[in-house]
């Protein structure tokens, strides 16, 4: 009976593997050899486009500023998302399924759409810089194209959905009657969140962190078109090397320091996870 | 129970996130309206509502919507081709080293999507130095890429739906003499379709949604919608791409209500996001 299932799992598999191994090879491989610029590439395997990122300050400094970009969209992506999360899995009514509906929509529409309208409220003429200009707030039209904060707000404009949806499966491992029963025992309800819900939830914004970080670390479109070409992300300078400066290997490299920084995140989440189960299970 | 302060916060909290997470979606529909005159011609709120962009959209976007769509379809359909027997034997069998069979048909997930696209790229370079075949701007190589990135969220949703089936299903199917195809495709098919559809629902939308991987993968004339429109911003536009990105978020609103209405979107919150990633 058990081999039967496995014969299902040999062609996807094989299939998978040839897809994943056979890409990432090629461009890693690639990426050990000199860059010679126009697509052109040396012979001999060397680390030479390593030492030449790791030694330019001008990569170094592109590095910094995506892990810090990410680092805060991460951030304020859950503090964004948790309330929302929240209220979905404790809201009873139909109106539950409408709040959800717009999560949902929000995480089908392509990411380049959102970073238009991004584009068109923070327009020097736009409705938001009129408005706060009417109020004596800023006293010049403020822009976002080309700053990291851009980038921050576009990289939340890319991860929100995706991060309710997660937090969503961690708040509703915690039952409301954990909630009522802290209640009955006197406590009030900011103690109820201090003591009970936060406690709970960490470790899933530890993980859910995490993977919403990765998300930002990778992420192109929005870091592309509200860096503006002015700050540069890690994937954003990948692009921009092969399509650029034809440097294949370069470009090669690049994305190899990322992917591996990437994985290792990954890693890290994974020990997290691991290490947040087996806490709580001494717990119980 | 809750105290009307909390209410209150959470109320404006959400609502601080909804108008954040909605307002760029809102804007670029309301400023697809504008009427006036073609030098102010990108206003929000509105002026003069009309509907005169949505009779100037050029041939150029409906190609690329069109490409777009066919790939995206192709892809998901291809992506369940993978994905289901992937997850079927998976979730069924029993061996050593699971966990990084798992690991590979996640891999995708796993790996930004500008860094598959670049490995595609030289990918099909390698392919067309030994072989003369051109892969990169080709329909079969701009679905291959696609099927890569989609797969793992059909993976995803398909392992979480039979993670909770009920086998005696099967086993009850079994002692009323069907034979173990009939089973697989009057019982455990039937019962895992849910999983396929927001499964591939997912897909759709990512495959419809990527700009990462087919920026590498389009030539001229052969460009999808999304990377269509990316150029668009970091070039000049005219305001016709807000006609037709309107079009794009009603064609999303679409697809949900059929999926409201095929499967529940408590299928999609359960199944989706949390455990495709």
């Amino acid at each position: 009976m058990e081999n039967r299932w496995i014969a299902y799992l040999i062609p996807p598999l094989i299939v998978t593997l040839l897809l994943v191994a056979g890409s990432q090879f090629v461009f890693i491989q690639n990426s050990f050899y000199q860059d010679l610029g126009l697509g052109r590439t040396g012979t001999d395997l060397t680390l030479v486009n390593y030492l030449n990122f790791f030694t330019d300050s001008f990569y170094l400094k592109t590095f910094w500023i995506t892990i810090k970009v990410s680092a805060l969209a991460s951030l304020f992506t859950l503090f964004l998302g948790f309330p929302i999360a929240y209220v979905i899995a404790r809201m009873k009514s139909r109106l539950a399924m409408l709040l959800l509906a717009g999560i949902v929509v929000s995480t089908f529409v392509t990411i380049v759409i959102k970073v238009f309208g991004l584009i068109i409220i923070f327009s020097a003429d736009g409705v938001l810089n009129t408005t706060l200009m009417d109020l004596g707030l800023i006293d010049r039209a403020y822009s976002i194209i080309g700053t990291q904060e851009g980038i921050v707000v576009g990289l939340m404009h890319f991860t929100i959905g995706f991060s309710v949806l997660l937090l969503y499966s961690v708040v509703v491992t915690v039952p409301p009657s954990l909630e009522y029963a802290a209640q009955i025992h006197g406590a009030s309800r900011w103690r109820v969140y201090q003591r009970v819900i936060i406690p709970l939830c960490t470790p899933g914004f530890v993980v859910g962190g995490l993977m919403i970080f990765n998300m930002c670390m990778g992420a192109f479109t929005s870091a592309a078109l509200l860096g503006g070409g002015r700050v540069l992300t890690l994937p954003v300078l990948v692009q921009r090397t092969v399509m650029m400066e034809v440097k294949y290997s370069t470009a090669a490299s690049i994305a190899f320091v990322l992917l591996v920084s990437v994985i290792l995140i990954n890693l890290i989440s994974l020990i997290a996870i691991r290490r947040l189960r087996s806490a709580r299970l001494v717990i119980a | 129970m809750q105290t009307w302060v909390e209410k209150v916060i959470l109320f404006v909290w959400c609502g601080f996130s909804y108008v954040f997470l909605l307002s760029p979606m809102v804007v670029v529909m309301g400023a697809s309206l504008h009427g006036g005159e073609f030098s102010a011609a990108i206003k929000f709120p509105p002026v003069d509502p009309s509907f005169q962009w949505y009779t100037k959209i050029p041939m150029q976007q409906f190609e690329a919507l069109g490409l777009s769509l066919i790939v995206a379809a192709v892809a998901t359909f291809l992506a369940a081709l993978i994905a289901v027997p992937a997850a079927l034997g998976l979730v069924r069998s029993n061996f050593r080293g699971k966990f990084i069979v798992t690991t590979i048909f996640r891999a995708p997930l796993q790996i930004p999507a500008i860094v598959s696209g670049i490995a595609f790229l030289q990918f099909y370079y390698l392919i067309y130095d030994n072989s003369s075949l051109m892969l990169a701007g080709t329909i079969p190589g701009m679905l291959i890429g696609h099927v890569f990135i989609a797969t793992p969220f059909m993976f995803g949703t398909i392992v979480a739906v039979l993670q909770r089936f009920d086998h005696r299903l099967e086993e009850a199917a079994h002692s009323l003499g069907a034979g173990k195809w009939r089973t697989l495709y009057r019982v455990t098919i039937p019962t895992i379709m849910p999983g396929i559809y927001s499964g591939g629902l997912y897909a759709f939308m990512v495959s419809f949604a990527d700009v990462p991987m087919s920026i590498f993968l389009t030539a001229p004339g052969f460009v999808t919608y999304p990377v269509e429109l990316f150029y668009a911003l970091e070039n000049d536009f005219d305001p016709s791409i807000l006609a037709s990105s309107s079009l794009v978020i009603v064609f999303c609103l679409v697809m949900l209500l059929g999926v409201q209405k095929m499967v529940g979107l408590e299928t999609l919150l359960r199944s989706g996001g949390g455990s495709a990633r």
